[in-house]
Formats: structure tokens, sequence, C-alpha cells
């Protein structure tokens, strides 16, 4: 495998797409160029270069400091070059379908990014762009702006944020595969856990038979023994819990580190922890005492023989 | 009665736990058996999919995946350039982008169309009708066929909507000659392909003819086709498949392999966990049974043989009965993840292969081993004449 080039022929993040769509929320100008042309070892500083921003995977990849001169261009090299001054990096926006890519992105002002990637015969002014990001005084009447959008401008297509993803993306079918490996492991942990039930009730079976043959009814100790699996459960629950989030960090980290991204890889949500709760706990009564069940079923004498 | 004899018998006493247990094992063993077909699925079915097209070699702009990064501004320039070379032996260009055909009043097909050039070979197969031959000629996928309702001979009106075309592009009349499979078929999706300048028009740029991406087919050496490549012009970047595929572990297809690994280390500790306790909590309760064996004259080794047998039982049982039962739940999860947008139907994220039955198979024997320490440790410091009079008294 080769190692990855900077390539001279960089080339601008898609500017024309097929659907142009007004996103309500978020900031107007945030585009992303690919590929640089070279980095400091520049001519003469010239006063007033217009200034970018740079990823720190990219700036980190080639070696770019704040304060270096840079040359972008969208076509070959030699064509439309442009230079521009380093004045930060930046850290990309998290970006799971980019996991593992190293960002190579630049940031820069709208009118430098169609100044770089205007052809000749395109007249300024008459450019396209991928999107306008609109923040709305009033949210809550985002869907009103949208639909007052989509009637008014002909060749735009408004949507809401939460609306851009779509329901059949990527992430929607990765939960649903999770939530599969989940319901496996589940179908497991109960297995696990009549088979431990099961071993524990035939140990107190000498105990039972006795407290039957004392007078307690076989309903008392079901209770007797309902109470133990919900407090079982609980305490393994809320150890499951307490697990999960002292490995919530150490995983965001290895994971972080691993990809070089900001993402959130594990993220224990109240709901999160209220589903898992609300899985465990019945789970555990309930193979309790169904594992108590055939045993409560037999007569003391049977139970206390030896 | 020899010592697995005994170990059934052990087993058999107690059919619930045992029952339990080897379900269990077949459950954890089912998703370790997916796992395993999981970690390397993807890459396997890549591959197979990339060695079926024929051409082993892909010239990008950049190093970016085919697609994902800028176009080769001129296609059929750079194609030229690369089949001049003698280790060359056939160069297509091909272009992708997105094209609503529409048949009459019927249901329009929205999906992707296929703009090709260059040499022989083409990214499709057809099943009926004939290729396409000249311009204005269309080969679509049999879910476009049944949508809009065309068979060959059709004249349909292709609307394209390409990333560098006109603002307004035409719609254009186009003939279907074919009806053809695609390699990179998206199911429930239309697809099909032309040539690279009908595509031109269909974009409302008849001069402009860019390619996503070369592929190249070499005369036998694939890395020294691709050398020859990388050196010709530094505008363009040859991979190869071997390559393409380690780009591709390298960047987006790692989260499987990840997902893979942490699993399988969880449902083998987990299977660990299960056996030991099970097999733990039987020798406690038979400790008396144990301690009188050992004083009828059964040796120390023959009694931790028990021990180890019914573990052995458990998990082989269990691990069996997994197989089958991992071979479902992988066309269950294949099912969900093929749900993803754009995953071509032919390409799957389980793909069985015979090494990830010995690698299940040493794991649980592993398992089955490492579950059994424990317990049989217990039996065999068990003291006899304690452990009797214990019961005894108790």
């Amino acid at each position: 495998m080769r190692p990855p080039e900077c390539r001279y022929n960089a080339s601008v993040a898609r500017l024309h797409t097929h659907q142009r769509r007004v996103l309500v929320t978020g900031r107007v100008v945030a585009f992303t160029l690919i590929g640089i042309l070279s980095t400091s070892a520049l001519p003469a500083q010239e006063p007033q270069l217009p200034s970018i921003l740079v990823a720190r995977q990219l700036a980190a990849l080639e070696g770019i400091a704040i304060g270096d001169e840079v040359e972008l261009a969208s076509g070959e090299p030699g064509g439309s070059a442009r230079r521009f001054r380093v004045i930060g990096s930046y850290e990309p926006t998290p970006d799971p379908m980019q996991l593992g890519v190293a960002s190579r992105g630049v940031r820069m002002h709208l009118t430098d990014l169609l100044a770089l990637t205007r052809d000749a015969g395109t007249p300024a002014g008459t450019e396209h762009v991928e999107g306008i990001n609109v923040a709305l005084r009033n949210p809550e009447n985002a869907q009103e702006f949208a639909n007052d959008v989509n009637a008014r401008i002909v060749g735009v297509y408004a949507l809401l944020t939460e609306q851009a993803s779509g329901s059949g993306s990527t992430f929607v079918v990765l939960e649903r595969f999770h939530m599969a490996i989940a319901t496996v492991t589940i179908v497991a942990a109960t297995v696990f856990l009549l088979a431990l039930t099961v071993m524990l009730v035939e140990e107190r079976r000498a105990t039972v038979g006795v407290l039957r043959l004392i007078g307690f009814p076989a309903k008392r100790i079901l209770v007797q023994v309902l109470i133990e699996g919900v407090l079982l459960a609980s305490a393994g629950a809320l150890f499951g819990l307490a697990l999960a989030l002292a490995s919530e960090n150490l995983i965001n980290r290895f994971f972080q580190w691993r990809y070089d991204t900001a993402l959130i890889f594990v993220h224990v949500t109240p709901t999160v922890a209220m589903t898992c709760v609300a899985i465990a706990v019945p789970l555990g009564a309930v193979a309790t005492v169904a594992a108590s069940w055939a045993l409560l079923r037999s007569g003391g004498l049977r139970l206390a023989r030896r | 009665m020899n010592a697995l004899a005994c170990a059934w018998r052990s087993l058999v006493r107690q059919p619930a736990r045992t029952s339990l247990g080897i379900i269990g094992v077949a459950a954890v063993g089912a998703l370790l058996f997916d796992m395993l077909l999981l970690s390397e699925g993807l890459v396997i079915s890549t591959r197979t999919m990339l060695d079926s097209m024929d051409f082993d070699i892909r010239v990008t702009s950049t190093d970016q995946m085919p697609g994902r990064g800028p176009d080769i501004a001129d296609g059929p320039a750079a194609a030229a350039q690369v089949s001049t070379l003698a280790s060359v032996s056939s160069v297509i260009t091909l272009r992708r982008e997105d094209a609503r055909i529409d048949l009459g009043d019927s249901r329009p097909a929205f999906g992707s169309v296929l703009g090709i050039g260059g040499g022989s070979g083409r990214p499709w197969t057809i099943i009926r009708g004939t290729d396409v031959t000249g311009d204005r000629q269309i080969v679509i996928n049999e879910f476009a066929a049944q949508v809009i309702g065309a068979e060959p001979g059709a004249v349909v009106v292709v609307r394209a909507n390409c990333q560098d075309g006109a603002t307004a592009p035409p719609a254009l009349d186009f003939r279907v000659t074919g009806i053809a499979t695609f390699t990179f078929d998206v199911l429930g999706e239309s697809g099909s392909g032309m040539t690279d300048t009908s595509l031109a028009d269909a974009c409302g740029t008849p001069g402009a003819i860019p390619a996503d991406f070369l592929m190249v087919r070499s005369t036998g050496d694939a890395a020294g086709a691709a050398a020859d490549i990388d050196a010709l012009s530094f505008a363009l970047l040859a991979s190869t498949n071997d390559e393409a595929i380690g780009q591709m572990q390298q960047r987006g297809f790692t989260y499987f392999q990840q997902i893979s690994t942490v699993l399988t280390t969880i449902t083998v500790s987990f299977a660990l966990l299960l056996i030991t306790v099970l097999l733990t909590v039987s020798v406690n309760q038979r400790l008396g049974e144990v301690a009188a064996l050992r004083a009828l004259g059964f040796s120390q080794g023959r009694v931790v043989l028990d021990v180890l047998w019914e573990s052995v039982l458990i998990v082989g049982i269990g691990g069996v009965l997994s197989l089958p039962l991992g071979l479902l739940m992988a066309v269950w999860l294949d099912g969900i993840l093929k749900r993803m947008p754009r995953i071509p139907a032919d390409l799957h994220f389980f793909v069985f292969q015979p090494e990830a039955i010995w690698i299940h198979g040493a794991l649980l024997a592993v398992t089955a081993l490492a579950a059994a320490i424990y317990p049989m440790l217990i039996v065999a410091r068990l003291p006899i004449a304690t452990t009797l009079r214990n019961e005894v008294v108790g």
C-alpha cells in the first residue's frame, strides 16, 4: 500500500448539488476544500492575503503552521491557484461517515471560495452553493418557514435539520443492528440467569421444604422469592450501569485516539439507563419466579426429604 | 464406566440446568460465530465483487475512494493516455450520476446512471436484449424495468442530475436496448448505463466528459501497471484491487471489525462465566458424592476428568447447535445491515468462510477447558475424610 500523497489537483467539495436545500439552524459560511498545493517556502509576503483555517489533521499531516502561506487550487496544477494565509486550525465537526479518514479540509470565506472555484465563463454572483443554513429567531416556526421557502422559490428545497438525515439513513440501520445484537445478548443472558436461579433454588430445596412444613403457604414463599429476585436484579442492573458509566470514558478515549476524531462513540444517556433497568429488573424477577415455580408446587415432605 | 459416560450421566441427571447451559452456550456461540463471519465478511464480499468485474486497477484523481474525491476532468483523454502503456490491456472510464427515467405516464424510476467510455468490458451483464452500441441508447436494471414497465425497444425519457452538469439539464429520449444486472446494483433502486457521451448530453454539458475513475485491466502484473500509471501523470493515482481493499479496511469499514472484536471478546467471556458457574455450583452440590467416589477408589485424575468431560459435553453440544443457529442469525443480521442506503445487492456483511468454523471451534474448546479449571481444582483438592464427615453430620 502506497502512503497517501498530497495531490496537486485539489478540488472543491461539491458546490453544485442535485437537490439544493435550506437547512434551518446552523450558520451560513462553512465550506470545505479538499487538498492543498504547497506549504510555506512560498515567495515574499503579500499584504492582505485572504485567510483560511486548516483542519487539525491536515495541519499535522502536511506540517502546516499558523501564519504559513499556502496555495489552493480547484483544478490542475498551475491553473487557478490562489494564495491564502493560515490564521488558525480547527477541529472538524465529527462526522461518523468519515470515520478513519483524516480530514483534509480548510475553511474560508464564501467569497474567497467562489472566487477560487468560479469558471472563467461564469459571471460573479451566479455561482451555485450547496446549501444555506438558516438560524431562525423563532425556531418553532421552522416548518412554516420551510413551507414558505418551498412555495416561493423555485429550485430550492427547504427542510428542517432533523429531516435532512432521512429515516433510512445509515445510522438508523446501525441502530437496528445494535438492537438486534442486544436482543440476542439479552436472550443469552436470560438463559444464563435461568440456569443460575435454577441452581440457586435447588440449593435451597430443603429450606423451602422446611418452610412449607412449618406452615408457610407457597404464595408467601413465592413472594419472598420474587422480592429476592427483584433485589438481585436491581443490584445487578445498577452494577451494570456503574460499569457502563465507568468504561464510557475509557472506550471513547480509545476510539477517539484510534480514529483521530472528536466523535463520541459511547454515551450512556438517561433513556439508555432507564431502558436497561426496565429490561433487567423484570427479567431477573421473572427468571427467579420461573425457576422456583416447579419447586413450590412440590409438597413440603418431598422437598425436605434427604 | 469411563469418565465420558459418567459425565454424561451426571448431566442427564440434572436436565434443567444442563439444558439451560447448552441453550446458553448455543446462543452465545451463535453470536460468536456471527462475529467471526462479520469480521472479514465485508472485505471478502467486496473483493469478490471487485474481482468479478474483470478489472484489476482503479485510477482516480486523488487518494480518495472512487466517487468520493474530485472527478478526472477529461475522462477520454486520461483513458487514452493510460491505454498507451504496455502493461495495460484495457481501460474504461466510469462516471456515475443520478437520473430519473420516465416511460409515458408510468411511475418514474429514480436511481443512478453510469456513463461508460473506452475499451471493452462493462460493469453490467446483459440478461435480456443487447448492450448499448451508440448514443441515445440505454440499458436498465430489472428494478427500473419493472417500475416503468419498459422492455428492450422501449423509448424512455432520461433526466440526469449531474454534479457538474447544467443547471437545467434536458429531458432526452433514449432507446432501451437491454435489461442488465449491474455489479453495484442497489436493492430497490433504479440502475442504468449508457455511453459517456450520452451521459454528457443528458447532463446538458455535451463537451465535457469527466470521469469519476478509470477501470484498468492489466496485462498480468497489476502492481507494475499501477506503478506505470502513477509515473505517467501526477493527476492520476492508480490502486490495485488489493490496495483498494486495504484502503477500505483502513478507512470506512473498520467499524465492523471493531464491533466484531469487541463482541467476540464479550461472548467468549460470557460463555466462560456461564460454564464456570454452572460447573462450580454443580460440583459444590455433589461434593459428598465426589468424596464417596474417591473413598471407593476413584483416582483424583478420574474425578477431575469427569468434571472436564462435563464442561466439554455442555460446550460441545451447545457449540454444534450454535452453528445452524448462527447461520440463521447471520442471514437476519445481514438483512438488517443491507438496508443501509446505497449498499449493493450483492454485498454481504456476513460471509461464510471455512476458517470461521475452525476458529469458532478453537475458541469454544479453550472456553471449555478454561471454564473447567476452577471446578476441577475444587474436586482435585477435596479432602475426602472431612467432606464425608461433614456430609454425614450435616
